[in-house]
């Protein structure tokens, strides 16, 4: 470094004769080049960053959640196999650890937990919550008419919902409880609301279609993929219920 | 910014290849831990749930 700016002074010197303004001008542009280079640099960071974000919203959060919500499966699993033994008592549902798990065909295999509550708290750790706020679910199990309103990640945190747009009218929801396959069928979807629209969490949910209290479900998420813009509803309707059996036998609509 | 923590890391030039990957692995730990988590709340590409605020 300090040997080529030697040359260009003596370059300089040599042809413009009085050495002092090159050697004045060489402070200076040497401060303004060293910023230069370390701004260029931040701006590098800032990318690797940014891309570094990507990698965590869309991949990390993913694993971690995952992580989360089979360590919690498995402990309702557990719970539910624990008292299979003997009669019901009229013990408290326990609602922290999750009521029980939907499972969507059109979204793929798998089961998703549910648990109480929409706040990023919940979802964040790759389960589905039942809204308490700003318009509280109906639980199938209250056994009285009402809307069953979930929420999950659309991407990242588990991406539970990131395929709710394979479903089309007339596909199953099932949603399983300790002793009782809750089977739905899907009768409507919105692909795009905004997100101040809490209607479509009413008990009657106008929005679907529907005039008349009955059984609902509804599954809300974000859409776009990869936004927050608006958001994706699907709404479906109490079909029957079904019995788990001592294998825990699923419903046709899974088989 | 770079030459410079280059240039004041310790041993020959293998020691200071070694050293920066632990100093980026750390960086990207941070990052992952305790930066992007904080950071994720505030920017809207997760909110999922309709809400009327």
């Amino acid at each position: 470094m300090a040997a080529s700016t030697d040359t260009e002074q003596q370059e300089h010197a040599g042809e413009d004769g009085p050495r002092e303004p090159a050697a004045r001008r060489r402070g200076p542009g040497r401060i303004v080049a060293q910023a230069v280079s370390v701004f260029g640099e931040l701006l590098i960071t800032a990318g690797l960053v940014m891309g570094l974000f990507v990698v965590y919203s869309l991949w990390w959060t993913n694993v971690v959640a995952d992580r989360a919500a089979d360590r919690q499966a498995d402990k309702v699993r557990d719970n539910w196999a624990e008292d299979r033994v003997g009669p019901d008592g009229p013990g408290a549902l326990d609602t922290r650890a999750g009521i029980g798990f939907l499972h969507v065909p059109a979204m793929g295999k798998g089961d998703i937990l549910v648990e109480k509550g929409t706040s990023m708290k919940v979802l964040n750790d790759g389960v589905a919550g039942y809204y308490t706020d700003p318009v509280e679910a109906t639980l199938p199990t209250a056994d009285k008419e009402g809307n069953f309103s979930l929420a999950a990640h659309r991407d990242g945190h588990g991406a539970k919902f990131h395929r709710i747009d394979k479903i089309e009218e007339g596909d199953p929801i099932v949603f399983e409880t300790k002793d009782t396959w809750y089977v739905y069928k899907t009768y409507a979807t919105l692909p795009e609301t905004s997100k101040y629209n809490v209607d479509v969490l009413d008990a009657v949910p106008e929005e679907s279609g529907r005039k008349k209290a009955g059984h609902y479900i509804t599954l809300t998420t974000c859409t776009p993929v990869y936004t927050s813009r608006y958001r994706y509803v699907v709404w479906g309707e109490l079909v029957r219920t079904e019995k788990v059996d001592g294998d825990r036998t699923p419903p046709a609509e899974l088989r | 910014m770079y030459g410079w923590i280059w240039r004041h890391l310790p041993g020959n030039a293998w020691v200071r290849a070694l050293l920066s990957l632990v100093l980026v692995a750390a960086v990207v730990y941070a990052l992952f831990q305790y930066v992007f988590p904080w950071a994720e709340p505030l920017l809207p590409f997760n909110d999922v749930t309709v809400d009327n605020q």
